[in-house]
């Protein structure tokens, strides 16, 4: 073991050892972020619509001690708490969107041991925690080498594809050590690759001159549906891992009446940047081949294309991320994303996601984030950004 | 009081909680003046919302800025989760029927709002509903904020925006049903100055010590009717102020409970008719209608003449009365 390791692994000791006292401390000032958590959760954020939280963010980041605080032209929201050198910079983000429409009753309920709304832990406390950072280090009393950027990007879900974070990045011109992603959910994930994926939104229309005598006419929802079993068949394969996920089908208003209309939403993910790119080529194809069979007019929009990008299991980083949830007692889950940390390995900077609590239905209306382990999952960043810090998460 | 001075006390007593959104300044202000401000959530049942109230309220008005100095929740007898919920975000808890027990435990908020003058210490307190959803800071400062910066103002109350027309830029501004049918009649019959106060059954408003100790408290609904008549009686309404909070968003009340609601009220009403004299001394009834309409974000009050002319019984009517007798031969 060199010298350079041991003291690696001494300073690393030093850090997992105040991980109790963290949390012990963060729980006495819950309701810094448990605050913000609510005050943010309640604005609602739908992707597109973002301004009024991120006007928010940067209210509470100016309260929170922040001198600069700044909107930038994509709509992210920003500041810098200034490190004591400032030569390079570690990043942490939350994603400010969420998956829930503005005519949604932003109304969060909070209990003794939980808080209760939409988009409470997609991802209200995750941006909560990035924005209250600037209170919980002073009340630590940790103070940063680096300057610690913190972004609540916009645009991040479902068809924005990530553009509020791949914006930030691409005109961010400073020399970053690491970047850290933060999601409310779920505790104990590790995210260090992004996982390559393909979205895409088919538009099936039933044309004026549909005739509607001939054998097999059907409305859209059948067609759907035949279009959908087809779509199953697709042989995936097992190595790379890939999967297809339906995740929205909207057609028809009515009990009695054959809509002519009807839109699929669905994902594919793989580790194979070969399949997702043969996948697109195979949907054009069945898109193509089943409108002419069935005459119906089958539209295919590519709503993001993501290449896989990652660094190893054994990069520092990841090595590190380890260690600090081992020793706050937290099982780690590998779990590639699909979002954020996307945009930042894209950008060449290495990263990781992490969730920092237990959750319950997710994305349902009664999502439901538990207080218990929060501050367990709050040290576990707080640490991890501490240990990058000390650069203990370079290769 | 003319319209105009009316509409004079409308401009110089109307807030808008935009207004002191520098709360640091408020604080500051508070201490230069030596005050203290105690917060009273009154509850009963209220484990839904208190969690957030106390959350909220606390954390901005305590721990980041010092604006507050106690924050208590008085309780009527929960059967639910409330005090404890109230108590784990640290809200100091009490049950109303502990407080002064030698003169027994009624039900009602009232009681909770009258015990709390004994059991809190502020010169100011403020006294917020349990049942908001939307709680925010302002629902607090917006309230005390009026009685840090002017001495003269005892009584501060809250009202809140209930859009119904926004596309002509000009639309009706009140209360609820129970204000715009029961209440604001009432007051443009016999107390035409307190139709100045938009929203008088409004559940938030701070106030003195000094006045709250010297007023009677009903224990039901008719708590807040009876603060505007006792303490306009007594100081006129140069002592009042109000507060424009925004939106308020609560749970809707049934009809049926609307109307025990105006019941209350109307008892309230006419006790105080009979100890200000004018049930025996009936004056001239006032036959002015008295709303508000708000253009551009300025309440303005309207006035309609109103007047309720009667017909007499038709068989007083000569030529009815001929009518008829010619029908029957």
């Amino acid at each position: 073991m060199t010298i350079e390791t041991q003291t690696k692994e001494t300073t690393l000791g030093n850090l997992l050892k105040d991980i109790p006292r963290q949390i012990e401390s963060l729980r006495s000032v819950r309701e810094t972020f448990l605050t913000d958590a609510v005050l943010l959760g309640e604005v609602p954020s739908p992707t597109f619509g973002e301004e009024k939280r991120t006007r928010l963010v940067i209210d509470r980041f100016r309260e929170n001690g922040l001198e600069d605080p700044t909107l930038d032209e994509f709509g992210n929201a920003s500041g810098i708490i200034p490190g004591t050198s400032g030569e390079s910079a570690i990043l942490v983000m939350a994603h400010a969107d969420s998956v829930f429409s503005s005519e949604t009753r932003h109304v969060l309920e909070v209990g003794s041991d939980h808080i209760t709304g939409p988009g409470i832990a997609d991802n209200a406390i995750g941006l909560a925690a990035v924005v209250a950072l600037p209170k919980l280090l002073n009340h630590l009393n940790i103070q940063f080498k680096d300057d610690l950027i913190l972004v609540a990007n916009v645009k991040s879900l479902g068809r924005a594809n990530l553009e509020g974070a791949r914006g930030f990045l691409d005109t961010m011109r400073r020399p970053v050590r690491a970047g850290v992603c933060v999601e409310g959910a779920t505790q104990g994930r590790l995210s260090y690759s992004g996982l390559g994926a393909l979205r895409v939104e088919i538009t099936l229309n039933i044309p004026k001159d549909y005739d509607w005598a001939s054998f097999g006419a059907a409305g859209a929802i059948s067609h759907l549906n035949r279009l959908i079993n087809q779509l199953m068949e697709i042989p995936l394969p097992k190595e790379p891992k890939s999967k297809m996920t339906f995740g929205g089908l909207t057609a028809g208003s009515s009990f009695n009446t054959s809509p002519k209309t009807g839109r699929l939403r669905f994902e594919i993910t793989s580790e194979g940047d070969e399949v997702i790119d043969s996948m697109e080529n195979q949907l054009k194809e069945i898109c193509e081949q089943f409108s002419l069979e069935t005459g119906t007019e089958v539209g295919m929009e590519t709503v993001a294309k993501r290449q896989n990008c990652e660094i190893p299991f054994t990069h520092p980083l990841v090595k590190t991320t380890r260690s600090i949830m081992h020793e706050a007692g937290i099982t780690p889950k590998v779990d590639p994303s699909t979002g954020d940390l996307n945009a930042l390995s894209r950008a060449g900077h290495p990263g990781v996601t992490l969730g920092l609590t237990t959750v319950e239905n997710l994305r349902e209306e009664n999502e439901t984030i538990h207080l218990e382990p929060l501050y367990t999952g709050m040290a576990q960043l707080i640490t991890l950004l501490q240990a990058i810090d000390v650069e203990l998460c370079e290769e | 009081m003319n319209e105009e001075e009316k509409n004079t006390w409308l401009k110089k007593n109307t807030f808008h909680h935009g207004e002191f959104w520098d709360i640091l300044k408020l604080v500051e202000e508070k201490e230069k003046k030596g005050l203290t401000i105690s917060l009273c959530i009154p509850t009963l049942n209220e484990e839904k919302t208190i969690g957030k109230e106390v959350l909220i309220l606390r954390s901005e008005l305590m721990e980041r800025y010092p604006l507050v100095d106690e924050f208590a929740v008085i309780d009527s007898g929960s059967e639910d989760k409330t005090l404890e919920v109230a108590g784990n975000y640290g809200a100091d808890t009490y049950l109303a029927s502990d407080i002064l027990p030698e003169v027994g435990d009624k039900r009602g908020k009232g009681e909770n709002l009258w015990k709390a003058i004994h059991q809190l210490k502020g010169d100011i307190i403020c006294y917020v509903d349990a049942d908001i959803t939307n709680i925010h800071p302002r629902f607090v400062y917006g309230l005390v904020a009026p009685l840090i910066n002017r001495e003269e103002i005892q009584y501060v109350k809250a009202f809140y925006d209930r859009p119904l027309n926004y596309s002509s830029g000009l639309r009706p501004s009140g209360g609820g049903r129970v204000t715009e049918i029961l209440t604001r009649p009432l007051f443009s019959l016999f107390y035409p100055e307190l139709t100045n106060v938009i929203q008088p059954l409004s559940g938030e408003y701070a106030a003195r010590r000094e006045v709250l100790e010297i007023i009677p408290f009903p224990i039901g609904y008719g708590v807040e009717t009876s603060h505007l008549l006792d303490l306009y009686h007594k100081f006129g309404i140069e002592a009042f102020g109000q507060t424009d909070l925004d939106r308020r968003v609560h749970r809707n009340q049934t009809t049926n409970a609307l109307g025990k609601m105006s019941f209350g009220i109307l008892q309230t009403f006419i006790n105080r008719l009979h100890a200000q004299g004018k049930i025996d001394q009936m004056p001239d009834m006032e036959t002015f209608y008295r709303r508000f309409e708000v253009e551009d974000g300025a309440y303005r009050q309207i006035v309609q003449k109103v007047v309720e002319e009667e017909r007499p019984p038709m068989i007083e009517i000569e030529g009815y009365r001929t009518h008829r007798a010619s029908l029957s031969h």
